[in-house]
């Protein structure tokens, strides 16, 4: 039977405020997948990055705009090539990093299938960062978004854009 | 010192139309690279309707961003690469992994090896295999594209690629092994 | 067994079934595409939008020998790798939030 805790907030989009920046470092944890994403973008690069996205093209417009202030993305996603290989106890790692200005949005909690868990930076009622923590069986990923972010919007990106999400290999970016 | 060359499409190509919004120079480009786009996903998959779904939304996502391909031959990488990612993060998105039980059952029980049966069994596995090796995979054997050209599409160095290849390869032979 | 032709053999091209450029067609024709192709909207600079391009690479090809343009290829390739990488963090991001919002819906929904 599948258990699942829910809590759920209300989020606003923030006003910029100073936003914390989480440490992604998990030791040997590449050598052990079999895949690896390691995206880390700071604020230069963002601003560079946007520069690139189409006006064109209707998703890309709405990633620049959602960018446009932010501080830096930071993504460290890693498949393994079975279960288990990696210690649940990276969450907490994570989770304990964050101050008391983080609050959880979502806990989805499964015995089977993807847990995740959704943290908002919150200043008053501003979203001033993001941190998402997704463990499968096979699969850990973490997502530090620095920044003001609109939750709802990021949800309604359709993910695709032409380059959907792939692996770089064990060697990062 | 280095010679730029504006990009072209080939004489006779209907590009340079289908660009200006002509649906039948569009139609003419759907029917020439329909069946790689369509087999790449049935093989990634080993699922027709699902192929030709994942085939329209790529000929579709084609259909908003032809003012950004400017040859034929970036079509072709276009088409390529945009396929193999909707694939891979369709299986990335997949929660659940649904089996076939009658292929499970035939597969044990052939005792007589033959090409259709040999295909089927070797479609099957492909699809076990982690998606990036069923990227490499397919477009090794379906598009008979080397290493170099591969990891372009993938966006993976070239070693890599060859690791994957070589992983995959290896991972089908111990597995058409054990159903001897 | 020679694996390397029985994949090629298994892994050959098949057409998708009939009619399916026109059913791509009517959906394109019907707006499920989201936009007319982007190409339309310049149908009156194709011409002048060839020429362009012809000039610039000459401008480009001069430059080259002062250096100047290394540098901004080397600058687009770091912008087309920093759009990827943005375009890539995003996806995954959205995925995880739409996975998230889809329970909170079904356990709604019990």
């Amino acid at each position: 039977m599948r258990k699942f805790l829910l809590i759920l907030a209300l989020v606003a989009v923030a006003i910029p405020a100073s936003a914390q920046q989480v440490n992604l470092d998990f030791p040997g944890l590449a050598d052990r997948a079999e895949e690896v994403v390691d995206v880390t973008l700071d604020s230069a690069m963002l601003r560079l990055g946007a520069k690139f996205l189409s006006g064109d093209n209707e998703d890309e417009r709405a990633v620049r705009d959602m960018i446009k202030n932010l501080q830096g993305i930071y993504v460290r996603s890693y498949e393994f090539s079975e279960a288990g290989e990696y210690d649940r106890g990276l969450i907490d790692k994570v989770k304990s990093q964050l101050g008391p200005t983080w609050k959880a949005l979502v806990t989805v909690r499964s015995k089977t299938k993807e847990n995740v868990n959704i943290f908002a930076d919150m200043h008053g009622d501003k979203v001033t960062g993001l941190v998402i923590i997704s463990a499968e069986p096979r699969e850990f990923t973490v997502v530090n978004i620095v920044g003001p972010i609109d939750i709802e919007r990021l949800a309604s990106l359709e993910g695709q854009f032409g380059i959907p999400r792939i692996s770089r290999g064990k060697n990062s970016d | 010192m280095t010679a730029i060359a504006p990009e072209t499409a080939d004489a006779g190509s209907p590009l340079p139309q289908a660009r200006l919004g002509d649906h039948d120079a569009f139609a003419q480009i759907i029917e020439r690279h329909e069946a790689m786009v369509y087999s790449m996903a049935y093989h990634f998959f080993n699922d027709r309707g699902r192929a030709e779904e994942i085939a329209q939304d790529v000929f579709l996502q084609l259909y908003r961003n032809l003012g950004a391909i400017e040859s034929d031959a970036h079509l072709l990488f276009w088409l390529r690469q945009v396929t193999t990612r909707r694939c891979i993060d369709l299986t990335r998105r997949a929660r659940l992994k649904a089996v076939r039980l009658e292929d499970v059952g035939e597969l044990r029980a052939a005792e007589k090896r033959s090409d259709a049966l040999l295909d089927r069994r070797l479609r099957a596995l492909i699809e076990e295999l982690p998606d990036i090796q069923r990227a490499v995979v397919t477009l090794r054997y379906q598009e008979d594209l080397d290493p170099s050209e591969i990891c372009r599409i993938v966006d993976l160095p070239v070693n890599t690629v060859k690791s994957h290849l070589h992983r995959a390869l290896q991972s089908l032979r111990r597995r058409l092994g054990e159903h001897r | 067994m020679n694996l390397e032709n029985d994949l090629k053999r298994a892994l050959r091209r098949e057409s998708p079934p009939a009619g399916f450029a026109g059913r791509v067609l009517e959906q394109a024709k019907s707006g499920a595409a989201g936009s007319q192709p982007a190409g339309s909207r310049r149908r009156a600079e194709s011409s002048p939008f060839h020429w362009w391009r012809a000039a610039a690479a000459s401008v480009m090809l001069a430059a080259v020998l002062g250096g100047y343009a290394l540098h901004e290829v080397a600058e687009r390739r770091r912008g087309e790798r920093a759009r990827e990488q943005v375009l890539r963090a995003m996806s995954i991001a959205s995925e995880k939030v739409r996975y998230a919002q889809q329970q909170v819906r079904e356990i709604g929904s019990h």
